[in-house]
């Protein structure tokens, strides 16, 4: 047990500094996402007939296929085409494509979930359709979508650990670099696996308290 | 309840538990290290693959390849998960801590990669600001490691899953450098990949077989004398004709050159 | 390795039936892990649902097992110092995290029974047990046959993992052929998705319609009970 400590003691360092990239990781993803989620959310719920067609594929194509073939398929393959990208862009870029297409159906529940008339309301003052959706009903689809949403960002968090295969030095890949000179795998991935413990334990609260900030009083949810 | 037996019955035919034939060891390979182990057609090929084939034959057991990552396959071997190692794998003593090794039976040093048309050489290829590549686990990362990071050479070094995945990055640019054992090297020349040799570094680096520590099964004195039986027989010649055209054949077993303190 | 010229269709399609042979790979393992997580999750949920003093404990194991990435619980389990068989260390470590998703599921699917049913049964005569076994979970599982099958679709995507395990999945046979044809990377990569996109989508199909089978007349259908989360499945 004390040998234990000894090696958590020692890889700490290198641990940390993964997970400082698997943070940073998750959050790019989920930034990226959250932007072509909400346009893929719009696409579906107010686009004409192609828009619709065209964003239901994307989603359905991301849904049904593996991240890992995503990521293999963006950092390796990607460059048949011409584009290279650096390991830390091109996991950013394949997460946030692949978060993107839950993110959209979080929004387009929450779009969905908001009564027609607000719009016709909004349309009858005079405002456009464009002004209706981002000052009436963005806003609070938004702040509906955020208790279930914070499950995407949860996940991500989790998958941020498929990234040490095209080079992205963080959690399990530090962990890797330690146990391939002492042979200690089993031991590593504990630690490994209390960080993600801790990181999802912490995500878990603030998202909770980040739900009652945005709670909005008396708005009926029909989720 | 019948159903249920049936299910489970089912479900252990289905995994296997039936145990395995006697004198059935199963080889780790990493199925991404030419010439010594790779997979074509779902076949597994390579120098090494022949090379234990041969021995099995000889001295009367079967083999069971299994390609597993380079990252697991060392503890797995310690741990007893698979009883034989094969895959160009280096005699170093931090191994010989948790593993046994084979007589040796090659030679290798590193090789510095660059891409065909870089006008890097040995020096620059390896200076700090460079990206250098090599795949995680291997003694080529870890003489990066050991003689450039932690001597605060500013480079940067990117481990991968495979030597196949640092070659292609190489290629396209994401890479200045790869770090790669010398005829693993040459076989992606040989192969026709965009890459050059810019100079290689001295490890004196030996290639073993590894079986678990302790030998349970007895059978590194079957491996070392199929190593001698196949040299003497001149089959091994043969072999590092077919698969080293024009390298000298060293007379085997070599003398192990590693000393560990 | 033989050079070879870029884009040799021969060579590719010759070794195509290898990467669609280990289909049969996947199945064995979804299988396995499904059928583990199955028995595991349910008997959590019914633990968290009845269980009085072992609620908590069932509520922590699915908590605790939902928290770590599936490929580090693949690694931990490939690691444990026993010879475990490649197949059921993937069984395993891929199991584990779906018997934690599967409990919520039947959590869920357990809580949408009115307790009066319950109650009633016991009135009849018939024990606690009795009562869970007969009357609810004929029901609630019904009710789950919808979030399972997601639940189903999210772990055919992660078996994409169990290379690390040292099973040779369509992935890692793709990055033979790529390493053996010298390129091709996108092309390999793009056929992989193609496979399991059908997969992900015959295997929904299969279970839409066996749940259609199964439904009783009069009896409430699915979207009826959704994880209490509300999370769109992964």
């Amino acid at each position: 047990m004390a040998e234990f400590f000894s090696l958590a003691q020692r890889s700490l360092p290198a641990l940390l500094a993964g997970t400082g990239m698997a943070l940073q990781l998750t959050f790019v993803c989920i930034a990226i996402g959250f932007i072509i989620g909400v346009l893929i959310a719009l696409g579906r719920v107010y686009g004409t007939k192609p828009i619709y067609v065209l964003a239901s594929a994307y989603v359905e194509f991301i849904r049904g296929t593996p991240l890992l073939v995503q990521l293999f398929a963006i950092y390796y393959g990607l460059p048949d085409l011409g584009i290279v990208l650096q390991p830390v862009l091109a996991a950013g870029i394949a997460f946030g494509i692949n978060t993107a297409a839950y993110q959209a159906e979080y929004f387009r529940g929450a779009i969905q979930s908001i009564r027609a008339g607000q719009m016709l309301a909004a349309r009858s003052i005079g405002m456009t359709k464009w002004q209706a959706i981002r000052l009436v009903i963005l806003p609070q689809a938004l702040r509906i979508a955020i208790p279930a949403w914070s499950n995407e960002l949860i996940y991500m968090l989790k998958y941020t650990s498929l990234a040490f295969v095209v080079g992205v030095p963080e959690i399990i890949a530090r962990a890797n670099i330690i146990a391939s000179r002492n042979f200690r795998y089993f031991e590593m991935y504990v630690l490994a696996s209390f960080i993600y413990l801790a990181l999802v334990g912490t995500f878990t609260w603030l998202l909770s308290i980040l739900e009652k900030q945005v709670t909005i009083p008396g708005l009926e949810m029909k989720l | 309840m019948r159903k249920l037996l049936a299910v489970a019955v089912l479900a252990m035919a289905f995994l296997g538990i039936d145990g395995l034939a006697a004198e059935k060891y199963v080889v780790g390979v990493d199925a991404a290290f030419p010439p010594w182990t790779w997979v074509e057609r779902g076949e597994y090929k390579g120098f090494d693959v022949e090379v234990m084939t041969r021995i099995a034959a000889l001295l009367g057991f079967e083999i069971e390849i299994r390609d597993m990552p380079w990252e697991t396959i060392v503890t797995a071997l310690a741990q007893g998960k698979i009883d034989i190692l094969m895959s160009g794998l280096s005699i170093t003593c931090e191994r010989m801590k948790v593993i046994d090794y084979s007589e040796p039976y090659w030679s290798v040093d590193q090789a510095i990669l660059v891409r065909e048309d870089s006008a890097l050489n040995a020096i620059t290829a390896m200076i700090g600001g460079r990206t250098v590549g090599a795949q995680s686990g291997t003694t080529g990362y870890m003489w990066l490691e050991d003689n450039l990071v932690a001597q605060g050479i500013g480079i940067k070094v990117r481990a991968y899953p495979t030597y196949e995945e640092a070659i292609l990055d190489l290629e396209r640019g994401r890479l200045d450098s790869v770090l790669c054992d010398t005829d693993t090297a040459q076989s992606y020349i040989d192969a026709g990949r965009r890459v050059k040799i810019v100079g290689i570094v001295k490890t004196g680096e030996q290639y073993a077989y590894a079986v678990t520590k302790g030998d349970p099964y007895r059978l590194l004195p079957k491996i070392n004398a199929g190593l001698v039986q196949l040299y003497e027989s001149g089959e091994w010649a043969e072999l590092v004709q077919k698969y080293f055209p024009g390298r000298p054949v060293e007379k085997i077993p070599l003398k192990l050159s590693l000393v560990c303190r | 390795m033989p050079p070879l010229s870029e884009m040799n269709w021969d060579v590719l399609l010759a070794e195509l039936p290898i990467l669609v042979g280990s289909v049969v790979v996947v199945a064995e393992v979804l299988f396995g892990v499904m059928s583990f997580g199955f028995f595991l999750g349910l008997g959590l949920a019914t633990m968290e649902v009845y269980g009085g003093v072992f609620s908590n404990c069932a509520a922590f194991i699915q908590r605790f097992f939902r928290a770590i990435p599936p490929i580090v619980l693949l690694l931990l389990v490939f690691y444990l110092p026993f010879d475990i068989p490649p197949l059921l260390v993937a069984i395993l470590g891929l199991g584990l995290c779906s018997a934690a998703y599967q409990s919520q599921i039947f959590r869920a699917a357990i809580q949408s029974v009115r307790t009066g049913e319950i109650v009633a049964a016991r009135a009849l005569g018939m024990t606690k047990l009795q009562a869970v076994l007969h009357i609810v979970l004929p029901q609630a599982l019904r009710r789950a046959i919808g979030p399972w099958t997601n639940e189903f679709a999210s772990e055919i995507k992660d078996t994409s993992l169990i290379y690390v395990v040292g099973i040779p999945e369509l992935l890692r046979r793709a990055r033979y052929i790529i390493a053996y044809t010298r390129g091709n990377a996108l092309l390999m990569y793009a056929i992989v998705a193609v496979i399991y996109f059908i997969l992900t989508r015959f295997g929904t199909s299969f279970l839409y319609w066996l749940e259609g089978r199964l439904w009783v007349p009069g009896f409430e259908r699915r979207g009826q009970v959704r994880a209490s989360t509300g999370a769109v499945p992964r």
